[in-house]
């Protein structure tokens, strides 16, 4: 899976930015998110070694993929972020 | 009737006192001037709210000493203890702060409310203090046309000032005219009885003006033309503190029960200590003389005695108050008990809050969460479920399984009853923001659109519920195979949800993230398409008649539906506060395509 709608998403922050109607994005802010994300993706490991019902295991792996979908966004998003801050 | 006779009644005196005494004017006029800067001063601050103000209100409070010095402090820089007041009354009713730091941020700013007295008596009096205002207007005036906010706030607080100034002035320039053709002191009164009578003048010009502030200055002044003695001036700076809480009484009666508390402290406080200050006056005086005497102030300079006086009761007012602070939150607490928990009555929307955006929006989120508990205990019991045992459940699915019972409950009334009345206070206390006269800065109307949007979504979360709850409870009271399965995974997916969400409102706030919910939104998509797949392998086969195929496909959607919008009202629930992160969290979530793109990807036990 692509980036999807982060992109566009990302586009129509800058545009509200440059119209003063978004607070800026800092990297530290996207560290904190990052951060939440790995926790997650953290616990959801441990339930999954910790379950022995198949269907539970295959839910927690489904909600580990979407996690894990974050966390690669919320890494692209902190590239981009850092960018910035650097060239700006 | 009476209260309708009351201005024509002060207008007519003002006009008679004008035409018999032309100095008269000068000083209303001072009065007048005095007020108005108060006014642009606390509209200035009012400016720097909706992220300034709350921020050092929310810090100041973590302990006592610090919630008792940022009254202090604030009060002083502010000139207005009656904002301060109602500040911490809007942060009691929206849950921001606790009684108690509230009560201490009271007695603060009734120490620093006596800076007021030093400021006319030491400064004002003594320099030509109009001198000072003229520029600060001049200069407030430019800033007051800027477009940011805290410049034009910055404006308002110099021209606040400049005004300030200016109405001693004429205060000033009055009462010298005034005592060339009369002499107030006349009027004197000594003993016990000019005690009383002076108290009570002192406490009814401060109601009228609602401002001690304004009522000291006048005390001040006029004692230093030597229109009142000072033992009578004594009289009225106590009976301004009584008056003053006046104040907190009017701000209160917007607010919920802990803004009343708060009020009724204020006024305990002041009582306590005007009575204290009135039993030992004669020793007060001693201690004012001798402190004076000390400070090098001039025996016969009885306005900064004054000043010192107002200095010492109010300190000696939280000196005595202070040990017993934990007893009179106890009081109170007994007195104004919290209303039982009456699922239809919001409980942080007060008017107490519109004036400050941030407290404002903090408290529409936590009516928001308060819908939701509400919403989260009808959908299951809509369901026929018992929330606490799906919540305390190992197994879910298994819990679904074997709840069968209708629940004897009218779901219909549960709703008008329970979700309705607060529905209803959430989109007009946010319509309320977007057309009040306060400044509301973007990010937080974005933030009030979206959490009014949050409160929609609950809504149509417990209509689905409605529609679905006929043929789940048909379906499921008694064991009828593949169709009683497949209403049992909706249900079970729903009480899902509902596990999940209990969980993220129990998570440390600097931990949770609402991006977690989008685990639950895949899922819920997920579910909903091997619904449609299963149902329509069962009308292949014959287990399904097409009717019960028709209501499952439908019921499969209104379970997506509340999942859908119990998630995204969640999410509004739980963004973070912190501008900047919440743009990452917006960024970062799944939208619907991307939660059905996510749903179709094969899960790894399937491979």
């Amino acid at each position: 899976m692509g980036l999807g709608s982060s992109v566009e998403k990302l586009d129509a922050y800058y545009h509200r930015l440059a119209q003063n109607k978004a607070g800026k994005i800092k990297p530290d802010h996207v560290e904190k998110v990052l951060k939440k994300l790995h926790d997650k993706q953290d616990a959801l490991k441990a339930d999954i070694a910790a379950t022995d019902k198949t269907s539970k295991k295959e839910r927690l792996e489904a909600k580990l993929a979407v996690v894990q979908e974050q966390i690669k966004r919320g890494e692209w998003l902190r590239d981009k972020i850092t960018g910035d801050a650097t060239t700006s | 009737m009476i209260r309708k006779l009351i201005v024509p009644l002060a207008l007519g005196l003002l006009v008679l006192g004008f035409w018999a005494e032309p100095d008269l004017q000068e000083i209303a006029a001072g009065v007048a001037i005095f007020l108005f800067g108060m006014m642009m001063l606390e509209d200035g601050f009012k400016l720097f709210s909706g992220g300034v103000l709350e921020k050092i209100l929310s810090k100041a409070t973590a302990s006592l000493p610090r919630a008792l010095g940022f009254g202090m402090l604030t009060t002083t820089l502010m000139q207005s203890s009656s904002l301060v007041t109602l500040v911490t009354i809007s942060f009691l009713s929206a849950g921001l702060i606790t009684l108690t730091a509230g009560v201490a941020i009271i007695f603060g700013a009734n120490i620093g409310t006596t800076t007021g007295a030093w400021l006319v008596a030491g400064f004002g009096l003594k320099v030509d203090i109009a001198a000072y205002a003229m520029p600060m207007l001049a200069f407030a005036v430019v800033l007051v046309f800027q477009s940011s906010k805290y410049m034009r706030g910055l404006g308002f607080v110099l021209a606040g000032m400049g005004f300030l100034f200016l109405g001693i002035h004429y205060m000033k320039e009055g009462f010298d005219g005034f005592q060339e053709h009369f002499d107030l002191s006349r009027f004197a009164i000594p003993g016990l009885l000019g005690l009383i009578i002076y108290t009570l003048i002192g406490a009814a010009m401060t109601v009228v003006m609602q401002s001690s502030h304004a009522t000291m200055v006048i005390i001040i002044t006029a004692l230093a033309t030597g229109q009142i003695t000072y033992e009578n001036a004594l009289a009225l700076a106590i009976g301004s503190n009584i008056g003053t809480t006046i104040t907190a009484m009017i701000g209160a009666i917007t607010a919920n029960y802990q803004g009343r508390r708060l009020a009724l402290a204020h006024l305990i406080f002041n009582l306590i200590t005007a009575l204290v200050a009135l039993v030992f006056i004669i020793p007060l005086v001693q201690a004012v003389n001798w402190i004076s005497a000390g400070f090098a102030i001039a025996d016969d300079d009885f306005a900064l005695k004054l000043a010192v006086f107002h200095t010492i009761f109010n300190l000696l007012g939280v000196g005595l108050m202070l040990p017993v602070l934990n007893p009179l939150i106890r009081f109170l607490e007994h007195r104004i008990a919290e209303p039982v928990s009456d699922k239809a009555t919001p409980l942080y929307l007060t008017d107490a809050t519109d004036d400050f955006p941030e407290v404002a929006e903090e408290a529409l989120r936590k009516e928001l969460g308060h819908l939701m508990e509400n919403a989260e205990a009808l959908i299951a019991t809509g369901l026929n479920l018992d929330l606490n045992d799906l919540k305390q459940a190992p197994d879910i699915a298994a819990v679904v399984k074997a709840s069968r019972g209708p629940h004897s409950y009218d779901y219909s009334r549960a709703y008008e009853h329970e979700i309705k009345p607060l529905h209803a206070a959430i989109v007009d206390f946010a319509s309320r923001m977007g057309l009040g006269s306060t400044y509301t800065p973007e990010a937080i109307m974005h933030h009030i659109h979206e959490i009014r949007d949050g409160a929609g979504r609950v809504v149509r979360a417990v209509k689905a519920v409605k529609h679905l709850r006929g043929n789940a409870t048909r379906y499921t009271q008694t064991d009828q195979g593949a169709t009683t399965v497949m209403y049992n995974a909706i249900r079970a997916e729903i009480a899902r949800m509902l596990v999940e969400m209990d969980k993220i409102r129990k998570e440390d706030p600097d931990r949770r993230s609402p991006l977690w919910l989008d685990e639950e939104r895949v899922q819920a998509k997920r579910a909903y398409k091997d619904a449609i797949h299963v149902t329509e392998a069962l009308i292949r086969d014959g287990s399904l008649t097409a009717a019960e195929a028709t209501s499952l496909i439908n019921d499969s959607q209104y379970g997506y539906d509340v999942i859908k919008n119990m998630v995204e009202a969640c999410k509004r629930l739980h963004s973070d506060s912190e501008e900047g992160v919440d743009e990452v969290e917006r960024i970062l979530s799944l939208d619907e395509d991307e939660a059905e793109e996510m749903a179709m990807t094969p899960r790894r036990g399937d491979d």
